[in-house]
């Protein structure tokens, strides 16, 4: 069991470390000025003297493989630089934004999924019926309707006629702590992301399900006298219960990156609206935090999503560490 | 009540693209309480959708097109899905070809039967699980406490059939079907099956459905046997007239067709050709064309039950008063006589 926590945290160090270091590289290659965003028009009145001292406060005089191995350094000992553009350290801008975008992630996250596979097993009791075959088709209908115009849309009908809902943000101000207003706040945005995703995990569910329905232990459990509504729910769930957390895991990064574009369309202050800023301004130690985040999220789940499946069924385990056996007497 | 099933004048189609396929045609027979009766033919000839038309297993493409079944004196042809849902498991239960394929792979087997058990019986956890090891134990399954909670994975084949025998047996029904039980198992496992299934049967008083392919496993088990073909029932009697006595030529291939009824070093008989495609079948008899002893009427008229006694009886023109006598093809020799019945 400790060897095994030992190996997951071990990619986990290797996979973080490889992506600061891509990421690091990658945000100094772009063109551009950092020191704009942190003196803003000044720089453009700096003499070469001038302009060559403020790199050095800033660090940004050495070579790259000594700006990273001094960024790593800092990190390591819990310091991620300032924003340049906020003149305040990257993780204090950071945090005071996680918490909206991982809040507003968490429960499309939630939803897309409790109601992906509620409609896939509906679909598979339903199968080649017209409703069935509607649901399937919303996936490719939704995938032409891009989430910006649609959260437009939405905008324009409840917020601009209406006036039933709030047209961006994350709370009115001064009631941040108001649970029930940050849900007004979240409606919209939620409807965006899980009209946006809901169909194609449904699809993608219900097809796993269809699979497993042609099964013999179906009709063995049928056989048994179950209703078909029990054993799609507590037979053949059971056993998709793997692919699905799997796509779930996967799934984890995309909606991620829906709520980057849903916090642009409704100025939802949140870290997509941030990582898109920070890119934008050379906000090199912001970028790096804010990215790291994301990788760390991604890794994560789909180290989470591998040990949830080993649990679920044993076989995956037995054959992995079989594989991983033979590799070694190679 | 004596007959426990009555199938009348049962036709069961399957709706395809290319039309209709016709998997049973006309088979009426009956099954008495108690008693073992055996479904022989080769594949595709209709003994599986045959069983699963009583239980309603059928895919959504197939459809009674003409007869009734009558299970405990109850026409159930007609019933609905929730009134047969009722009636399988408690009226009638499966044993499954495959118990590799048949176990649900990661629920754990105690859970498997506990879920037969609560679901037509109202009882607490603790009385079902109780319930379920007792099955476990006429079923044969060695160390079933400590066996309770494992995957099916954790089993060889011939234990997981008995689990899903144990299953089967759970909510006590009346009749057992069994699709090719041991056909998925190897040779001594095969035996073991057909042994306690045997037992078992004896024990409970069961009437089973035995569906088999293999006339040699049929001997140890079946008091009566029928013969399909092509979706039809040819020969129908008890195990001595159909392994003694048997008038059908399809019947006499099949026998002759038995490893152990041919001599140490002979010539292994087959049924020459193929069994006619249901989609459109054959006007008269389905056999005729792979039958040595073909007449001219076997191609255009289907024969109908000749009655040789009162349990025997086949449907081939052989039997009319009008065709010339047929010495049946030797059969049995010597010592494989004995090993029968």
């Amino acid at each position: 069991m400790l060897r095994y926590i030992g190996k997951k945290i071990g990619i986990f160090v290797i996979f973080m470390g490889l992506l600061s270091m891509f990421v690091f590289i990658l945000a100094r290659l772009a063109p551009g000025d950092p020191l704009l965003s942190f003196y803003g028009e000044g720089v453009e009145r700096m003499s070469t003297e001038e302009h060559l001292a403020a790199r050095q406060r800033l660090g940004l005089d050495e070579t790259l493989p000594v700006q990273y191995i001094r960024w790593v350094d800092n990190a390591v000992h819990g310091d991620f630089g300032i924003s340049y553009k906020y003149k305040q350290p990257a993780s204090v801008i950071l945090m005071a934004l996680l918490g909206n975008t991982l809040l507003l992630g968490t429960v499309a996250y939630v939803s897309v999924f409790v109601l992906a596979v509620l409609l896939a097993v509906f679909c598979t009791l339903y199968e080649d019926t017209w409703v069935d075959r509607i649901i399937c088709k919303m996936g490719t209908i939704v995938y032409y309707l891009p989430p910006f115009w649609l959260g437009l849309l939405l905008i324009l009908l409840f917020s601009v006629n209406l006036h039933w809902l709030p047209s961006g943000g994350a709370y009115d101000t001064g009631r941040s702590n108001d649970l029930l207003n940050r849900l007004q706040h979240m409606i919209l945005p939620l409807m965006v992301m899980v009209t946006s995703h809901l169909w194609y995990y449904t699809y993608m569910i219900r097809n796993k399900l269809l699979d497993e329905v042609r099964r013999d232990y179906v009709l063995l459990a049928k056989a048994k006298g179950m209703s078909g509504y029990s054993i799609v729910w507590h037979h053949c769930l059971r056993n998709v219960a793997p692919s699905i957390t799997s796509i779930m895991a996967i799934s984890i990064t995309h909606i991620l990156s829906g709520t980057y574009v849903v916090e642009a369309v409704f100025a939802y202050p949140g870290i997509g609206a941030l990582s898109i800023e920070s890119a934008k301004y050379h906000d090199y130690n912001l970028l790096m935090l804010v990215v790291l985040i994301t990788g760390a999220l991604v890794i994560l789940s789909s180290l989470l999503a591998q040990t949830i499946n080993e649990c679920l069924d044993p076989r995956m385990r037995s054959e992995g560490d079989s594989i991983w056996q033979k590799m070694k007497t190679l | 009540m004596d007959n426990i099933l009555e199938l009348n004048h049962l036709s069961v189609s399957f709706h395809t693209a290319q039309g209709e396929v016709e998997a049973v045609r006309n088979v009426s027979l009956t099954l008495k309480k108690g008693e073992v009766l055996a479904l022989v033919g080769e594949s595709g000839c209709g003994k599986s959708v045959l069983c699963k038309s009583v239980m309603k297993l059928l895919p959504p493409n197939a459809f009674v097109k003409n007869g009734s079944i009558v299970a405990a004196g109850e026409d159930i042809t007609q019933f609905s899905e929730e009134r047969m849902r009722c009636l399988r498991g408690t009226r009638f239960s499966m044993v499954f070809q495959d118990p590799m394929l048949s176990l649900n792979p990661t629920i754990p087997i105690g859970k498997q039967i506990m879920e037969m058990i609560c679901l037509h019986r109202k009882v607490g956890r603790q009385t079902a699980r109780q319930q379920a090891l007792q099955l476990l134990y006429l079923v044969g399954l060695e160390e079933p406490e400590q066996r309770f909670s494992l995957q099916p994975h954790y089993f060889s084949g011939g234990m997981r059939q008995r689990c899903v025998l144990a299953i089967a047996l759970a909510a006590q029904p009346q009749m057992l079907f069994a699709d090719e039980p041991t056909t998925a198992l190897d040779v001594t496992m095969q035996a073991q099956i057909i042994d306690l299934l045997r037992d078992i049967q004896k024990k409970l008083q069961l009437s089973i459905v035995f569906i088999s392919h293999d006339l040699g496993v049929v001997a140890r088990i079946a008091n009566r046997v029928a013969i399909m073909y092509a979706g039809k029932i040819v020969e129908i009697g008890t195990a001595e007239d159909i392994f003694y006595d048997p008038r059908h030529p399809y019947t006499w291939g099949l026998l002759r067709a038995l490893p152990s009824f041919v001599p140490r070093g002979g010539r292994l008989h087959n049924i020459p050709g193929m069994p006619p495609s249901l989609l459109h079948p054959p006007q008269g008899d389905a056999f005729a064309v792979r039958n040595a002893y073909a007449m001219k009427i076997d191609y255009e008229k289907m024969p109908p039950f000749y009655k040789i006694s009162d349990t025997h009886s086949a449907a081939t023109w052989l039997l009319d008063a009008r065709a010339p006598y047929i010495r049946r093809p030797e059969l049995l020799h010597g010592e494989s006589r004995e090993s029968i019945g």
